[in-house]
């Protein structure tokens, strides 16, 4: 057995991250998008982002993975693999992250915009110095928590044709007759990438915590 | 409000699943030449047609055949790997050309898709544990826990197979062979139940853990590779099969089962009438 395995099975670590953190940008991109229409005073655009996040939160990823790779090219619209991959991740993480954003807006305690009223701010100012803030502080370790979901839910993309982490520890075990090894190789490093995240949002907890006074 | 949007989705997810109508049809094979590419789906858990090899390559039957054929019809060869179950439905979905497998070829599966002229024998074996005594002929996994592949045509003559005993088989199935035969070297299962040519490789491979049960207990059966019954792609699968024939006759396909099954098969030059 040679090293060269070990070099696939840090190739395939780094094609999870790579691919995660890609949905994971677009899905918190998304998610504030519908996290702003689902609690705009508008039916018109709060009842599409309801529809949006009540169907991706209620659908199981694998099952979305597999509409959009195998039900998006029966109506012409050709989906490669990594396309489908992202894609399926993004509007998942995104239902997710509108709704803990949501929850975060939500608890912007109401004095602080009556008093911003008060002083004359405009809502703009009201969204960008006060609401904003506030939510992300407020938000911040739910949408950690979901990165570090998405990065494991990842390991559901081999459906779709991608040779993530997960698929190639399976595909090597089967090759080498030693599945303890390469699942353990893959459980280290899925919690190594954890542990960093995890790290990273403790990094910006404590620095959104101590700005401004 | 909600009800009516509801209504309004369940009305836009039929009218997307009834549009493949309108799809236009554009000839395959020279969609493919004009690419250069031909797209494969396979999955690379069938050694030793398709498997992963220690140095973690793409290497098997497939691997080497597909590169002669698609040095005949003078494009690359593109591969996408899927677990089985999601093979097929990529397949009528367009998301390659056609599949690799290979797969037994079954009436069933005859009606929905237009297989390639066989590649190799299919009938059905069963692998245990090397030394298990409990099982010396097909007929002593009566009353017992056998596994097979999920969605495959092996599992199917498992269970019909079972049926004919005087108890009837237990059968498990499991996502790839792989963790079958993993599960029958743990002694979860007392045997594995699959085409001749890859339980020989797994006990040619590993000797102190595996023995293939003789004789076969399927009915005879054969693999060919799988294209669809769309009328533009009939071209493709008729340039894959003058390849495969090529190769036949000139030796070349004898030389890879030889390198690949240790041994070498007789199979029609037509897509035989599956008696499974």
């Amino acid at each position: 057995m040679s090293w060269r395995l070990f070099d696939l099975m840090l190739w395939a670590a780094g094609y999870t991250v790579l691919l995660s953190g890609i949905s994971i940008a677009i899905g918190l991109t998304l998610g504030l998008l519908v996290c702003a229409a689902k609690l705009s005073t508008s039916r018109l655009l709060s009842a599409p982002a309801t529809v949006f996040i009540s169907f991706f939160r209620g659908v199981p990823l694998l099952v979305q993975l597999l509409l959009i790779y195998n039900l998006l090219p029966q109506i012409g619209i050709m989906v490669p693999s990594v396309v489908a991959a992202i894609l399926g991740l993004s509007l998942c993480t995104a239902a997710y992250q509108a709704e803990n954003l949501r929850g975060g807006f939500n608890s912007v305690p109401k004095g602080l915009l009556e008093a911003a009223d008060m002083v004359g701010l405009s809502p703009w100012q009201q969204l960008t110095r006060i609401r904003a803030p506030i939510a992300f502080r407020l938000t911040l370790p739910a949408l950690v928590n979901e990165a570090i979901l998405i990065l494991k839910a990842s390991s559901l993309i081999s459906v779709v044709g991608v040779i993530e982490l997960t698929r190639m520890a399976q595909n090597l075990a089967a090759s080498t007759y030693k599945p303890l090894l390469f699942y353990s190789v893959a459980g280290g490093l899925y919690l190594v990438i954890c542990w960093t995240l995890a790290g990273g949002g403790a990094l910006a907890e404590r620095l959104t915590r101590t700005h401004r006074a | 409000m909600n009800k009516r949007f509801l209504m309004k989705a369940i009305l836009g997810l039929s009218l997307a699943l009834g549009l493949p109508l309108a799809a236009h049809a554009e000839d395959t094979l020279a969609k493919v030449k004009s690419a250069g590419v031909l797209k494969v789906g396979t999955e690379t858990a069938f050694a030793p047609f398709d498997f992963i090899d220690e140095t973690g390559a793409h290497a098997g039957l497939n691997v080497d055949l597909f590169d002669e054929i698609g040095k005949e019809l003078g494009v690359k060869i593109q591969w996408v790997a899927l677990p089985w179950d999601g093979v097929l439905p990529g397949l009528e979905a367009g998301q390659f050309d056609m599949v690799a497998g290979p797969a037994t070829i079954t009436k069933a599966r005859v009606e929905r898709y237009r297989f390639t002229v066989p590649i190799a024998e299919a009938t059905v074996a069963l692998l245990k544990r090397a030394g298990d005594d409990t099982i010396q002929k097909p007929e002593d996994i009566a009353g017992k826990l056998v596994g097979a592949g999920k969605a495959t045509a092996q599992l199917k003559q498992l269970q019909d197979y079972g049926k004919t005993l005087p108890k009837p088989v237990e059968t498990r199935e499991y996502v790839g062979y792989n963790e079958a035969y993993a599960d029958l070297a743990a002694g979860r299962i007392v045997a594995v139940a699959n085409s001749l040519p890859n339980i020989a490789f797994v006990a040619q491979k590993q000797p102190d853990t595996f023995a293939v049960v003789k004789p076969a207990f399927g009915q005879p059966s054969y693999f060919g590779y799988i294209g669809t019954k769309k009328p533009e792609d009939q071209s493709l699968i008729d340039a894959v099969d003058a390849a495969i024939l090529k190769l036949k006759k000139n030796g070349s396909m004898a030389k890879l089962q030889e390198k690949w099954f240790g041994t070498t098969f007789d199979t029609p030059d037509t897509v035989p009438t599956p008696k499974v």
